[in-house]
């Protein structure tokens, strides 16, 4: 009678996806946030009044989760940059907890303090989210521009852990800190909790002065960090027991839930789309637009002008005439290659166009395996 | 009896759940999942009813013989009891 979420979750976005619901949202409430990470798509600063200015109002956001209640959400994933910017955070998490959805929420955990906590606890989401950029004061000054970040979201972990809180730690390696992917790993096993790491970094969404492909690692040094963070899982795993990625395959999957989860297997599919995009879920932006993901923001349609529902029908519609790479699915490599529509068009400006960082790391993924008989 | 305030039942992707909401996520974190007959029954319990209330419920909306009634209702009810979602 009971499920969990994640058994409830894989049940519901599979039917929601023949059913073309909207089952699951990310709510990108701010486009402001007080660290300036440079590999980051989204990253006005704090006081940047008139990116505060262009974002949803309080009654705005809502409106739009009432609207996409109606329309089928249930797992919402309440994202920025930083959530916790928001003055009105409060207000929103509890009225949208009070629709009945199930709440992730993503944040790099600086603003995050006792008192928050003691207020999560009284209502506490599915997930704390919480990005570590580093193991270290000097990491976190390099990547994040503020050494104190790292002391900060140290003690927000610690104190979510403490209180009982759905705790997960994620990473996003750039060179700033592929070195310290050891001592992170150390950090969350002295916590018995998950390491999940974003390893691929997005060109910029929004010309906010970031250098995302600047700071990427290459296809080399990419296939290095997954082998490395692969064999340190395995011995992690021989030694303490624990469940940890064994494979390859497994150790380079995207950590972005909701949307990554269920793909659609059927390869001559002329939906583009193998995620859950454009079928069951969709990305709500700071000022209102509704586009595919947090990567990718075109298509849009406007939620605010023509209801939710009309919003949500539209976008499928234009999503629907986005052409399949063919080339990809044709390609010998394509089984270890994370191509999508929208990280082909964020790499060439097409969504049919093979992208050359991601053909070159697929292949030398293949290439390994082989190599290594995995 | 009664269903206890704080928890909203919704149909989602064809499937009915029932979500604890705010405060209520603290004593009952999971989520369940109801048949359409459960869905049912639970939309009565969230007014004050009776047993005999519910079996009649299923006696209208179901082609079962009275006795088969009485005994999903019964389990319905004491697995909503166990889980201390029942106001008397």
């Amino acid at each position: 009678m009971t499920k969990t979420w994640s058994e409830l979750y894989t049940q519901l976005a599979s039917e929601a996806k023949k059913r073309k619901v909207f089952l699951a949202g990310s709510f990108e409430l701010t486009a402001r946030c007080n660290l300036q990470c440079k590999m980051c798509y989204v990253r006005h600063p704090a006081n940047d009044k008139q990116a505060k200015e262009k974002e949803l109002t309080t009654a705005q956001w809502i409106r739009i989760a009432e609207e996409a209640q109606d329309a089928g959400l249930l797992f919402l994933t309440l994202t920025g940059g930083e959530v916790f910017l928001r003055e009105d955070f409060k207000i929103l998490y509890e009225k949208f907890m009070n629709l009945g959805l199930l709440i992730n929420i993503y944040t790099n955990g600086t603003l995050i303090t006792p008192e928050i906590v003691n207020w999560l606890a009284s209502m506490p989401p599915a997930l704390v989210s919480i990005t570590l950029y580093g193991a270290s004061r000097e990491t976190y000054q390099k990547v994040t521009g503020s050494a104190d970040g790292y002391d900060r979201t140290v003690k927000a972990i610690d104190i979510l852990i403490a209180k009982g809180l759905p705790t997960e730690v994620k990473t996003t390696v750039i060179q700033g800190n592929k070195a310290d992917f050891d001592q992170l790993h150390n950090f969350v096993l002295e916590r018995n909790i998950g390491l999940g790491v974003v390893n691929y970094i997005s060109p910029s969404r929004e010309g906010c002065n970031s250098d995302p492909c600047g700071n990427r690692l290459s296809p080399d040094e990419l296939l290095n960090y997954e082998i490395h963070m692969t064999k340190r899982n395995e011995e992690s795993r021989e030694k303490n027991g624990s469940k940890n990625i064994s494979k390859l395959e497994d150790a380079v999957s995207e950590v972005n839930p909701p949307q990554k989860d269920i793909k659609i297997p059927n390869e001559n599919s002329d939906f583009a789309f193998r995620c859950q995009v454009g079928s069951c879920a969709g990305w709500l932006t700071w000022d209102g637009r509704l586009i595919p993901c947090g990567i990718l923001d075109t298509p849009e349609t406007y939620p605010l002008l023509t209801g939710f529902s009309k919003a949500w029908e539209e976008l499928k519609q234009k999503l629907s005439l986005i052409p399949v790479c063919q080339e990809c699915r044709n390609c010998q490599y394509n089984s270890l290659c994370e191509r999508c529509p929208a990280r082909l068009y964020r790499e060439t400006g097409k969504y049919d166009e093979p992208a050359p960082y991601l053909c070159e790391l697929a292949r030398k993924r293949v290439e390994y395996n082989k190599v290594n008989r995995i | 009896m009664k269903i206890k305030e704080g928890f909203m039942l919704r149909e989602v992707a064809g499937q009915w759940i029932v979500v604890p909401l705010g405060e209520r996520v603290v004593e009952f974190s999971g989520i369940m999942t109801l048949s359409e007959s459960g869905a049912e029954l639970w939309r009565k319990m969230e007014q004050s009813t009776t047993q005999k209330e519910l079996i009649d419920t299923i006696l209208s909306e179901y082609n079962v013989d009275e006795e088969t009634a009485k005994e999903d209702v019964l389990e319905f009810v004491n697995k909503l009891k166990d889980k201390n979602l029942i106001e008397e």
